[in-house]
């Protein structure tokens, strides 16, 4: 928190991030809402987001929220691989670790610097959502009430979203030695291994559910938010226990 | 007294590489232990170890009863890992007052121990001063300060003087002298001279093994003298192998002698007489040292 609030180099960030929302709200969330209201393209908007079976996201009052949804459930995974690329692997580095860890079990380190990352996107999760809300406030004050309470719930949402891919980075931390490459790890992670997996498959001839090992797998069935369960929130959670707890394993057994 | 560190048998493999092999020792309370050994002995692999930042091969290692690492330490083992730095983006002051919280101080306590040990290593005027607007030397000075937090009960340096200018190490040697009755230090240096001044015990380590385990103060070592002169004295070899009592004259380095003294001979005598030598013949000496220097006893 205090690196993200009270560093010059936290502080770009998040400029940084403000400024790519200032964008997404302003010329995207605000504009599109009111296209989406707009009676000339009522009928379009209905066809285009029924043709991707999203069209229940144009039955919010807040229509605002449709798009934000759209962006920010793409936008917060991609965002926490980027901010949570070094959990402790410039700390490794430098040796600070070491200073830590005469102090401080490595479990309560793993689980403190996931929980700081999570709180940090929380916190960014809930900037979009108000300024989101300030937005459908000023074009109807009447939907502030609506606006909140959906706000919470997609806050509630893309929290779960983002858990695994946070943890991801957390394991991603303790395997390599810089933040570049935790993120370069991701990347090819996330490209190259569907393939790898569609290719053991292809070769094998049997389905070993190994896609139920990357974060974010749940997106799409979310993205709809028609008929949601509680069973749409396991995979995620699960896979953030899962990697927390490699990552623990892993560790407790490295060089510092 | 009291068992503070207990290493059985200890090994430590990289890859091909063995890096400590079968290493044996046990440290009681008492005054610092210097650990010694030439580049890519062991040193800081055994640091390592003992703080628990690397795993064993082989073997077992016991600190205040405690396996390395383990919560039961926290605040009672400090330590000074070679070029380890503190963050550079926040004030030494901040970063050691979070070590201390981290210690379970109190925030009022921890910063009040944070300008203590600031005081300690002079770091006064630069508390809040980041890492990365400070020299090497002051830097090297806060992380000293991060491993006098509290009151440990173990505090292990490594290399801590190494970097800094001269007046400045003698502060810390100062630090560790004065602070001797109350810590265990264990020191590693290649500063032979200064850990013959603070340490009564000494780890000699090479190739990753231990070789010796000496104590500085065994009899054995005072049935010798050490003489170092100021000039070449062509004259001087015949007149000390001449002394009453001096069984052997060993020239050890450039203007350095070191004398052995009979069993039955009384040492006291011998240096008086040999002062008085030097005196007669207007030889100017450096140096009287009783018993081996700490680089005679090693190498």
């Amino acid at each position: 928190m205090v690196r993200l609030f009270n560093t010059k180099r936290g502080l770009l960030a998040l400029l940084a991030f403000a400024t790519i929302w200032f964008i997404i709200l302003y010329y995207f969330v605000s504009s599109a809402a009111s296209i989406v209201t707009s009676n000339a393209f009522e009928s379009m908007a209905h066809q285009l987001f029924g043709a991707l079976g999203l069209s229940a996201l144009l039955d919010w009052p807040v229509s605002e929220y449709a798009i934000y949804w759209l962006v920010a459930v793409y936008f917060f995974p991609v965002f926490s691989v980027l901010a949570c690329s070094d959990q402790i692997c410039s700390d490794k580095q430098r040796g600070t670790l070491r200073f830590i860890t005469l102090r401080s079990t490595r479990l309560e380190l793993i689980a403190g610097r996931y929980l700081g990352q999570l709180l940090i996107v929380s916190i960014l999760i809930m900037l979009t959502i108000a300024a989101t809300v300030i937005l459908a406030s000023v074009r109807d004050t009447a939907l502030f009430g609506e606006s909140v309470i959906i706000g919470a719930k997609l806050a509630f949402e893309l929290l779960i979203v983002v858990m695994p891919f946070i943890a991801l980075m957390s394991l991603l931390n303790i395997i390599v030695s810089s933040a570049r490459m935790a993120i370069v790890v991701a990347i090819l992670f996330f490209g190259l291994g569907p393939l790898i997996i569609a290719f053991i498959k292809y070769q094998l001839g049997q389905e070993f559910y190994l896609n139920l090992i990357f974060p974010g797998g749940q997106i799409n069935s979310i993205l709809s938010q028609n008929g949601l369960d509680g069973s749409h929130y396991i995979l995620p959670l699960i896979q953030t226990v899962v990697l927390l707890t490699c990552s623990h394993i892993l560790m407790k057994r490295a060089a510092i | 007294m009291s068992l503070i560190i207990e290493v059985e048998n200890v090994g430590k493999r990289y890859g091909d590489k063995q890096a400590l092999e079968g290493v044996n020792f046990s440290l009681n309370q008492g005054a610092p232990v210097a650990l010694v050994g030439p580049n890519g002995a062991g040193k800081t692999t055994l640091f390592s170890l003992l703080c628990g930042y690397i795993q064993p091969t082989s073997g077992s290692i016991k600190i205040l009863g405690h396996k390395p690492a383990s919560s039961a330490l926290f605040g009672r083992l400090a330590a000074l890992p070679q070029d380890a730095q503190l963050d550079p983006r926040f004030s030494i002051a901040s970063q050691l007052t979070f070590y201390a919280r981290l210690q379970g101080m109190s925030k009022k306590l921890a910063l009040k121990d944070t300008q203590r040990v600031i005081a300690m290593v002079g770091l006064q005027d630069a508390s809040n001063s980041r890492p990365s607007e400070l020299s090497h030397g002051m830097r090297k000075r806060a992380t000293i300060a991060q491993a006098l937090l509290g009151a440990p009960e173990i505090v292990m340096l490594d290399e801590a003087t190494a970097g800094l200018d001269p007046i400045n190490a003698k502060e810390i040697r100062a630090i560790v002298a004065e602070h001797a009755n109350d810590v265990n230090f264990i020191l590693s240096s290649h500063d032979l001279s200064e850990l013959e001044r603070l340490c009564d015990q000494v780890l000699y380590l090479e190739s990753g093994q231990l070789k010796q385990h000496t104590d500085l103060n065994s009899k054995e070592s005072e049935r010798f003298i050490t003489l170092r002169m100021k000039q070449e004295y062509p004259e001087i070899l015949p007149s000390l192998m001449a002394m009453q009592g001096v069984t052997h004259v060993t020239v050890t380095q450039d203007r350095e002698y070191l004398l052995s003294i009979a069993i039955t001979q009384n040492t006291v005598a011998i240096e008086l007489e040999l002062l008085t030598m030097l005196h007669k013949n207007n030889w100017s000496y450096a140096q009287l040292i009783n018993g081996k220097t700490l680089e005679n006893q090693l190498f």
